[in-house]
């Protein structure tokens, strides 16, 4: 079917077949262990974190991890659309991917992948959030992935820029909640994995922790991975959620003390 | 000792909450008081002997304001039957909404006496901009709006002829281009919005 | 008595009475965001932002903020125009920008924009789409011009065109020839091949207020309130473009000869703009 609301290119077109100039087979670590960016195994890439970007929004926050960057803006708390009353707040999370944001170009509907992201991102917050005191309210999320440089960093990273603008929305929380993602290649765990690691990964694990709290909201594991693997990996994560926790802070706190 | 200011972030532990009572932008979990907004510590000391310490945390930022029962709104008139007429809140108490939430104004809550003469007709039209208390959170769509007080109903209109208009009475105002009177709930004038 | 009826605190007041709230700045000949009438916001525009794509722009205008990226894909031509390679352009108003915008399809105001923009890419003809072609009849270039609104603020059309623009300038592609034997074709992994535009068009939006007072670069509070708005476009040689007036009051040919020259200026301010960026 023929969308008229947007305009229409080729009915086919395909991405370019490239030539590899060589054989280069990717190393994702060299002898001293050293992953291609320099990074140890279990480093995270350092993170640029901004808040108020989006002046249209109630709070807003801008993340940019290696090549990931994605923006975030909340409204709300604003009248509920859906026609029954709620003593509780509801919480409307949606992503979306830019079209331009992946290798290749995806398409400007709401597909499944998004529906399932957007998905998790609610059950990593709505721990996180007093929704209890909004009645008859509703925080809307919506989040766009400008750029993507692993799916599994790239969700990590929306959860933890979502948590910073709900709190820049002055919206009440009981804790932020930073969220850090690990990669099982080759049965070692790679840290906050770019794309060309998370090609090569057998499984990843995703966290989303409340540090002041000590309370997991959200973990997310797949793949076939050995139990002591998982454990370290675990460990590996909330110390790196501690690291970006410190991060979201001092976004927040920042606008505050430039203006004192 | 209100003297202890500083910023903090949600999550943030305060102190034990023994002793201590959570105001505004703070939670008790377990034994601890911790922050759920970001903006400035404050610790009341107690207004009287014997209660305890408050803590609260003020933010910081102008959030966006939602109606809670009791505060008192600004809003538009948007749509009107013979029951009731549809407000569109703007404003609560001081604060403006980004975006509009919507109540409702039934008959019997137009004014305090002769609920059943009310008619609606009588009192707003299309447009109006009234100054109404919010009685409850309502129904699914609509918090349930009261103007049956003095400082209470139309504070700003538009005649037929476009004009603005006056309050003459509680329930009549005059153009000024052409001095025909309308039937409104006009609020009393001269009263400033009640703090808090 | 009149004056006590309107007495509100200033945030309430232009929440309620927004067009007599901007009435009263305008009679001070100053805009609530402390500019003059005929001062255009700050404007900033980043290169080569996004390494997914072919050509990438982030542009902002005030606030208002607009990324483009344009990613290139293979296709077969029309029948009719077998030299001919495809552009693109889409421009996406997510509900993240704005309050107004819901999720879901473009709205009406999206597809407006879109289709002003291919229609300023055609008739403009900016880019000479023989150039696109890989064989004849058989492949060319298709680039989708992708532009993602992030902050909502007015003035979304010059912010998009400057964006376009600039990422079209930037695109590199790669050597790409058709492989006869496998009826593929096959794609250098360099990207190498930039495109020369044959026109550079900027565009400026001034709209006018109560019928007689021009503000240029309107923000999103200024364009709900004004009724019309002109939308000129001058390429890099003072050729015009287009000419764009939404609103139904017309305006006489004095206003949109005062348009036409503010056009013509601000075209040297965003042309040093883009070229700095580089």
């Amino acid at each position: 079917m023929v969308d008229r609301r947007r305009i229409q290119g080729p009915e086919v077109s395909v991405a370019p077949i490239i030539i590899k100039s060589a054989d280069k087979r990717t190393c994702l670590k060299d002898e001293h262990s050293r992953r291609r960016d320099g990074r140890n195994l279990e480093d995270i890439c350092p993170i640029f974190l901004k808040t108020g970007l989006i002046s249209q929004a109630n709070g807003s926050a801008f993340i940019e991890i290696r090549r990931t960057k994605i923006a975030c803006g909340v409204y709300g708390p604003r009248q509920t659309k859906i026609p029954s009353f709620s003593g509780k707040g509801n919480l409307n999370v949606e992503i979306k991917f830019a079209p331009f944001s992946c290798q290749k170009r995806r398409q400007p509907y709401r597909d499944a992948q998004e529906k399932d992201l957007s998905q998790l991102v609610i059950e990593a917050l709505v721990p996180s959030i007093r929704l209890d005191l909004l009645p008859k309210s509703t925080i809307d999320i919506y989040i766009t992935v400008l750029e993507n440089d692993g799916t599994a960093s790239c969700l990590a990273a929306a959860i933890t820029c979502a948590s910073v603008a709900v709190a820049d929305a002055g919206i009440e929380m009981l804790d932020l909640v930073p969220a850090s993602s690990a990669s099982y290649i080759g049965g070692e765990i790679y840290m906050d994995s770019d794309l060309a690691e998370e090609q090569h990964e057998t499984g990843y694990l995703i966290l989303s922790y409340m540090p002041s709290l000590k309370e997991v909201t959200h973990i997310l594991q797949s793949g076939d991975v050995d139990l002591a693997l998982t454990t370290q990996a675990f460990e590996q994560c909330t110390d790196a959620c501690s690291k970006i926790y410190s991060v979201m802070i001092n976004s927040l706190l920042l606008p505050i003390r430039d203006t004192q | 000792m209100p003297n202890l200011t500083k910023y903090v972030t949600p999550g943030r532990r305060l102190c034990f909450s023994e002793g201590v009572t959570a105001g505004p932008g703070v939670y008790e979990r377990g034994e601890y008081l911790y922050a759920s907004v970001v903006g400035v510590v404050q610790e009341l000391a107690p207004t009287t002997e014997g209660e305890p310490r408050v803590v609260t945390v003020t933010r910081e930022k102008v959030h966006s304001a939602v109606p809670d029962v009791g505060s008192i709104i600004t809003g538009k008139v948007i749509r009107m039957t013979t029951k009731e007429a549809v407000v569109s809140i703007m404003v609560v108490g001081n604060m403006p909404c980004k975006d509009d939430f919507q109540g409702i104004i039934r008959s019997q809550d137009v004014r305090a006496t002769e609920k059943d003469k009310v008619k609606i007709y009588n009192s707003f039209r299309l447009g109006d901009i009234v100054r109404a208390e919010v009685i409850s959170l309502g129904d699914a769509r609509s918090y349930y709006l009261s103007t049956a007080k003095n400082e209470l109903g139309v504070i700003y209109a538009q005649s037929v002829a476009g004009a603005v208009m006056i309050p003459i009475s509680w329930q009549e105002m005059q153009c000024t281009k052409t001095k025909t009177m309308e039937p409104r709930k006009c609020a009393k004038p001269d009263i400033p919005l009640p703090e808090k | 008595m009149v004056k006590n009826s309107l007495a509100f605190e200033a945030e309430t007041f232009r929440k309620i009475q927004p067009q007599e709230y901007l009435r009263r700045f305008i009679q001070g000949n100053i805009r609530p965001d402390g500019r003059s009438l005929s001062q255009f916001r700050p404007t900033t525009v980043n290169q080569s932002c996004i390494t997914t794509t072919n050509g990438s722009s982030m542009v902002r205008i005030g606030n208002t903020t607009v990324v483009c990226g344009i990613k290139a894909e293979v296709a077969t031509p029309k029948f009719n125009s077998p030299l001919e390679g495809y552009l693109v352009p889409n421009i996406d108003l997510s509900p993240i920008c704005s309050p107004k915008f819901k999720p879901g399809p473009p709205g009406e105001l999206a597809q407006v924009l879109s289709e002003n923009l291919n229609n300023l890419l055609k008739s403009a003809s900016v880019l000479d789409l023989t150039s696109l072609c890989i064989k004849e009849g058989i492949a060319v270039w298709v680039l989708y011009i992708d532009l993602v609104c992030v902050n909502y603020d007015g003035n979304i059309y010059d912010a998009s065109v400057i964006g376009m623009i600039t990422a079209l300038t930037n695109v590199k592609l790669p050597e790409a020839t058709f492989e006869e034997s496998s009826g593929l074709v096959k794609a250098t992994e360099e990207l190498s091949v930039t495109l020369k535009l044959q026109r550079i068009p900027y565009s400026v939006t001034v709209a006018l207020f109560d019928g007689q007072h021009l503000l240029v670069d309107p923000t999103e509070v200024e364009e709900s309130i004004t009724s019309e708005q002109i939308t000129i476009v001058f390429d890099e040689v003072g050729q015009l473009c287009s000419i764009w007036k939404v609103g139904g009051l017309p305006s006489s040919p004095e206003h949109l000869k005062q348009c036409m020259n503010i056009a013509r200026e601000r075209y040297k301010q965003i042309s040093m703009i883009v070229k700095s960026s580089i």
